[in-house]
């Protein structure tokens, strides 16, 4: 065996020499795990202080479970929102990278950091995540790529979005220091009065017993067995008391009373909705143990935050730097960065901006910007787009970044955020919005902040390798012209529909296109406004559909407006199939949405969507 | 991208295998490279063996918290439970190893096997396969130094049966259709002049090779003066014993145009683009004498196609061969605790998991008669009783065999008990001395299963010298009792015997808990978060009397169970929840219960809509969150006393009938739609009959 795995190996470390390539301009991605994290946070710190924007991109664990499960062009922004939930949602995140870089004069200074995250319950809570999915082709091409799986899972760094995090902190029963509320309570009544001296007549003798336990010099067993009895609590070897509070007054109260003891520090213990659940009192020493204790609750407190956040420092300090943050499927990226570090996604779309605006101020989507000088179709990946822009249009950029010691290995992951980085200098050279001097940081900021208002609906990949000519009929349809067609057989192809519909009524000899979705579902667009609530119509009573039309419903075809699709996705049927979702979406009794929901699928039905044809 | 192989990695394997080799336990690794090799010698292992040891290494276990097994599960929900797990995790490991006794040497000949398996798509199909991964189950391999990239980079993948009979079907009608045939390409009206002055230039080519052939007549060798200039993008070759143009170097739509070229001006040619043989495979053009000819070359091409799409499916069997061969040869097969492992590898490598425990029995057993379970040998036996806490595998190991355990021969003879040998069989390399393997590697915990086995046996009184064939073994009434029974849940003690499909628990006081003790239940969920049990408890105490609630379990931190002392009490419950729920008068508002549904969101229902949450496929994190996504609107449902019980027992039993009426055929995915969707059309006629009261209240 251990033959065998040597000769593999030996055959593996000979296809490595061969095939790295010595190139002195093969860039280093600095590669992080939990063993140089901490190092690494102080360096991307300061880099992220001295550069001007930051990219991202991430490698997931999956996009999508079902063909229709992809973003698609003829999503409204809401739709595509809930498509990108469901996909942040339930796959990980297992590579972040972040490159904080800035350019001036053509030059891009860029500081790349490749990320490994792991989920790892490091606190035995079900947090992070208690499970993920796994898409077996991503994870194939992730392994084409040379992705290194043991390194992530053995060595990835975890995380805990913000939301979890204080989530952990009130479960950990975890103490706070209580000197921030000093606030003197406004007249006390009589049962606070009285809570309060009881509880201080208690706090008295204990203290005293606890005082003479330390001046008094007992052996030790009769210490121990005064211990059991007595049984006193330590915290951090020294003694303390836990008063259990019903209310954030009474531990107001407690921890006033306390202040009489100038060697008593008062410690919160959270409860799990969030207010106290007790006071913990410790019993220091002397003035130094005091100073001491205070010293080592605040290290403590830092210390702890840091294994509570692990990763998420990083997004802290991106947030905090209020720095543009570039990345190239922003959608896709920012729903994976809300759910997983900073709180579960909310519903609506509208809700998600709002909540991102407060931590990203600044979102630049690169596909966005590509799309104002090129088609779609050439934006759909970034190789893609490079070469679009290699081919099109002369942007001269210099990429520069300082070397950094990775100690000699040549990594290719995360390379992906440095393309970012040259595809938005270039854009930003070719759309003439290229900073020349500092002071128009700012207004370049100002211009990009427009690109934020949408996200792309661009899908990333693409579907198949053969170009058709491109025909300028990128057209705008209100989706009301939209109908879905589902249940049909699914050896039926777009074209055979096509003709089948066309013979079947008059409504089809105006101008209509169709388009398959997937096996057994199709998008039908009508070009003159109306028609298609006359299908519709015609679709619901069953009298007047004859022809190849009733043959097509006879063998079980169905037809919906948008406002069912809309309903799929807002209800989260992720069915494996389309027409499964559509048959579930018009069963389902839609009285379930709240009367703001139905307003809001309304304003949908009516917003201009941009289709792009050649792309459905 | 570029290719390369992180230094990393190979450094980390390197260090591995070294550490591997250090610890010297012989375990033969089984990846895509030596699978085929591999099996042809596991074969005859097989063949030979008396019993083969099985264990499997999966992603993770349980998809949501309340997923997890509980004390109050009905047998019917505990397999449920098996079910989603099987279904949604995913096999990395599996570890095959035949023992067979050796008369000669006095020992069992043991040959263990670890394979790496991962679910690579290696067909086309609709849907993409998707798996999930327990976070704290990937942690945990890892701690064992489990191989990631081995296992997605060289993992074996698989099809299971119905996988494979979907492909082939699919594959029929395809070559039925004729679609496969030739794609056509679609008349595309040349628009551009390029196109055009491209088609024009093709043609002339064509026509120029085709008079050629035909002047000088066929297999003669000749210079094609102007198609050898063209750079190389034409080659002349032989197609099936006809003369062919190998296309290359042309664009995607260049192709097209060439296939239009020659369909429109060629009767005599033919393109054809096998590109089921091999997705790298040049296009051709290809001549044919006769429209005879060409019919026949139509249909060699259609039928060579369609034998390399049949080899395409027969290779992506893959690792299904293994579970194939375990199947046709019948041996008895061993494992510990392997109700999961059977219902995963039903699902992986069969066919879907059916509903009921029953059909799955039924199912198990006909593909897999002889299953022993070590956990139900250990238990089930005076002889060998052991205390529950010391029959986990690796403590049965080192409690039975301390002779291999400990990798030293001498106890053998110390000791007053006989211990039964084993040695082990790599490679034709026979090793009776090694240190130990690793724990949680597949390979070694079958090897560890067999040995506990054969330990058991012996100590059960089997005399393995006097039973030369594994049909022996399956035979000896001593091992007979336990053939065929699994458990069910192991914290329960529930067992299922596969024979029979019955089930039956450990202890007769268990038997007694079973019946009727469910009707007492009764669910709440999304209750407000600071009540704890015993808060609960009170509120329904005042209400009901004190000796009213037998216990309150918890599912997780968003719902409980309750158990009531009757079944009165639940209808009883749920029908005040919901009236006073309905009014908003002072005194539903003062009633001790109202402080349960403080806030709104508690919803509570028998025990019936447990079973439905469980047999959702759906798995969200936290039970309310799950309640919610499988559809459920109401707030209560209400239960006339054993009225709710009725309706269900019909229901499934019209299903079981039919379904085994059915049996093999694949028609049970249909069915198990059909029920699914008649439950959805009892919660909607629920729900209609709610939305109907609510009218005739606000009336």
């Amino acid at each position: 065996m251990a033959s065998l795995i040597s000769l593999f190996l030996q055959r593996r470390l000979l296809c490595t020499r061969s095939n790295v390539p010595h190139n002195p301009s093969h860039w280093n991605v600095k590669q992080v795990t939990k063993s140089n994290f901490a190092g690494s946070l102080e360096e991307i710190k300061s880099h992220i202080a001295t550069s001007d924007f930051v990219a991202l991109s991430l490698q997931n664990t999956g996009s999508f479970s079902a063909a229709w499960h992809r973003v698609s062009p003829f999503d409204t922004p809401e739709t595509a929102y809930l498509k990108a939930k469901h996909a942040a949602e339930r796959f990980q995140v297992l590579q972040f990278a972040v490159c904080p870089f800035s350019f001036r004069a053509s030059k891009v200074a860029a500081h790349p950091y490749n990320f490994h995250l792991f989920p790892r319950d490091e606190l035995n809570m079900g947090m992070p995540s208690y499970s993920f999915s796994c898409q077996t082709s991503s994870l194939t091409s992730m392994a084409r790529e040379g992705f290194d799986f043991n390194a992530c899972i053995y060595d990835g760094i975890s995380y805990l979005s913000r939301a979890q995090e204080s989530a952990a902190k009130v479960q950990m029963e975890y103490p706070i220091h209580a000197n921030f509320v000093v606030r003197p309570i406004s007249n006390p009544s009589l049962v606070d009065k009285v809570f309060i001296e009881r509880n201080k007549s208690r706090v008295r003798h204990w203290r005293n017993v606890c005082k003479d336990v330390i001046t008094g010099d007992e052996e030790p067993l009769v210490q121990c067995l005064r211990k059991i009895v007595l049984s006193s609590e330590e915290f951090r070897s020294r003694p303390c008391m836990t008063i259990d509070v019903c209310s954030e007054r009474q531990a107001e109260l407690i921890i006033e009373m306390l202040q009489d003891f100038d060697d008593l520090v008062p410690l919160i213990i959270l409860a799990k909705g969030g207010g106290a659940q007790a006071v913990r009192a410790v019993l220091t020493s002397s003035k130094e143990d005091k100073n001491l204790l205070m010293a080592e609750l605040q290290s403590m407190e830092e210390e702890h935050n840091k294994k509570l956040c692990g990763f998420r420092e990083v997004i802290d300090l991106i947030s905090a730097s209020q720095k543009p943050v570039v990345s190239y499927d922003s959608l896709n990226d920012l729903t994976f960065v809300h759910s997983k570090f900073l709180a579960p996604l909310p519903p609506t779309m509208d809700e998600f901006l709002h909540s991102l605006q407060l931590v990203f101020p600044c979102v630049v989507d690169v596909s966005r910007l590509m799309n104002k000088i090129g088609p779609p179709r050439k934006a759909r990946n970034v190789p893609l787009a490079m070469s679009y822009l290699k081919n099109h249009f002369f942007a001269p950029v210099d990429m520069e970044f300082p070397c950094q010691d990775t100690g000699n290995k040549i990594q290719i992951h995360g390379h992906n955020v440095l393309d970012i980085c040259k595809l938005f200098a270039k854009l930003s050279y070719v759309l003439k919005i290229a900073p020349s001097a500092d002071s128009d940081l700012r207004n370049l900021a100002s211009t990009l902040e427009n690109n934020f208002n949408g996200f792309s609906t661009v899908p990333q990949e693409t579907t198949d390798g053969e170009i058709s000519i491109w025909r300028s009929n990128t057209r705008k349809v209100n989706c009301s012209d939209l109908v879905f067609l589902w249940g049909f057989r699914d050896d039926i192809t777009a074209g055979m529909l096509k003709n089948m519909l066309q013979e079947s009524h008059t409504i089809f000899s105006e101008a209509f296109d169709l388009r398959l979705v997937e096996k057994s579902s199709a998008i039908v667009v009508f070009w003159q406004p109306g028609l298609s609530k006359t299908f519709l119509d015609m679709m619901s009573n069953s009298l007047e559909v004859s022809g190849t039309l009733l043959e097509l419903v006879s063998e079980g075809m169905k037809a919906a407006g948008y406002e069912i699709y809309d309903r799929a996705c807002k209800l989260g049927l992720w069915e494996s199939s389309l027409a499964e979702a559509l048959d579930k979406a018009t069963i389902n009794p839609c009285c379930s949405f709240s009367p703001s929901e139905r307003n809001l699928a309304q304003r949908c039905q009516y917003s201009e969507l941009m289709i792009d044809l050649d792309d459905l | 991208m570029t290719k390369h192989g992180p230094l990393t990695a190979v450094t980390r394997a390197f260090t591995r295998a070294f550490t591997r080799a250090y610890s010297s336990f012989p375990l033969k690794h089984v990846t895509k490279s030596n699978f085929d090799s591999t099996f042809a010698d596991l074969r005859a292992h097989v063949r030979a063996a008396d019993f083969v040891a099985i264990d499997l290494e999966m992603t993770g276990v349980t998809s949501a918290p309340w997923r997890e097994s509980f004390e109050f599960d009905r047998s019917d929900i505990r397999y449920l439970k098996v079910k989603d797990s099987a279904e949604k995790f995913a096999v990395v490991q599996f570890g095959v190893c035949p023992f067979r006794w050796d008369h000669h040497r006095d020992a069992f000949i043991s040959h263990p096997h670890n394979f790496f398996i991962f679910p690579r798509q290696e067909l086309e199909s609709g849907a993409s396969y998707e798996f999930l991964c327990q976070t704290t189950s990937m942690d945990f391999l890892s701690k064992y130094q489990f191989d990631f990239n081995t296992c997605i980079n060289e993992g074996i993948s698989y099809l299971s049966r119905a996988q494979e009979r979907d492909a082939l079907r699919r594959l029929n009608s395809r070559h039925g259709d004729g679609v496969l045939e030739l794609k056509e390409a679609k008349d595309v009206p040349l628009v551009s002049i390029v196109d055009v002055l491209f088609s024009e230039r093709m043609k002339n080519k064509l026509s120029e090779w085709r008079d050629g052939l035909l002047r000088e007549g066929l297999g003669v060798s000749q210079s094609y003066g102007s198609l050898n200039e063209s750079r190389g993008q034409f080659q002349i070759v032989f197609y099936k014993m006809r003369p062919a143009l190998c296309l290359s170097g042309f664009t995607s739509h260049q192709l097209k145009l060439i296939q239009l070229v020659t369909r429109k001006y060629f009767r005599d040619l033919i393109y054809v683009r096998n590109e089921a043989e091999n997705p790298h495979s040049k296009p051709l053009v290809v001549y044919a004498d006769s429209e005879d000819d060409t019919d026949s070359l139509r249909k060699e091409v259609k039928d060579d196609s369609y034998r390399q799409a049949e080899k395409r499916i027969m290779a992506a069997i893959g690792f299904r061969q293994v579970i194939d061969l375990l199947s046709t040869e019948q041996k008895l097969l061993v494992g510990h605790n392997c109700f999961l492992d059977i219902g995963h590898i039903y699902s992986k490598f069969l066919y879907p998991l059916p509903s009921t425990a029953e059909e799955f029995a039924f199912s198990v057993n006909k593909y897999f008669p002889y299953i022993v379970d070590t956990k139900i040998v250990l238990n089930a036996n005076q002889v060998l009783k052991m205390k529950k806490s010391s029959t986990s595998l690796s403590s049965a190991f080192s409690l039975l065999c301390p002779h291999i355990a400990l990798g030293s021969r001498k106890c053998t003879n110390a000791a007053l008990q006989s211990f039964v040998n084993v040695e082990i069989e790599i490679n034709e390399m026979r090793s009776s001395e090694w240190s130990t393997g690793v724990k949680h590697e597949a390979g070694y915990d079958a090897f560890m299963t067999g040995c506990v086995f054969a330990q058991a046996c012996s100590n059960l009184g089997i005399d393995f010298k006097l039973h030369s064939t594994s049909k022996s073994l399956i035979q000896n009434e001593k091992l007979q009792k336990h053939i065929n029974l699994l458990y069910l849940s192991w914290s329960s003690g529930d067992i299922i015997n596969l024979r029979s499909g019955n089930r039956s628990a450990e202890s007769s006081l268990l038997q007694q808990k079973q019946k009727s003790v469910y009707e007492n239940f009764v669910l709440i969920w999304g209750l407000p978060s600071i009540l704890r049990r015993r808060d609960i408890k009170q509120c329904l105490v005042k209400v009901f009397g004190l000796t009213s609630v037998v216990s309150i379990y918890r599912v997780d931190e968003t719902a409980v169970f309750v158990q009531f002392s009757k079944a009165e009490f639940v209808s009883k419950f749920l029908d005040l929840k919901e009236s006073l729920e309905r009014s908003n008068d002072p005194i539903s508002v003062l009633h001790p219960l109202s402080k349960l549904w403080e806030g709104g969101h508690t919803f509570a229902a028998g025990y019936e809509t447990y079973k439905e949450i469980c047999s959702s496929p759906i798995s969200k994190v936290l039970f309310a969150e799950q309640a919610e996504a499988i559809g459920i609107r109401w707030k209560t449902k209400l239960i006339e006393l054993g009225v709710e019980d009725t309706v269900f027992d019909k229901e499934s039993k019209t299903k079981a009938s039919v379904c085994a009426a059915e049996s093999k055929t694949g028609k049970k995915q249909h069915e198990t739609d059909d029920s699914r969707s008649l439950c959805y059309n009892v919660i909607n006629d629920f729900h209609d009959t709610e939305v109907k009261q609510v009218r005739a209240s606000n009336l």
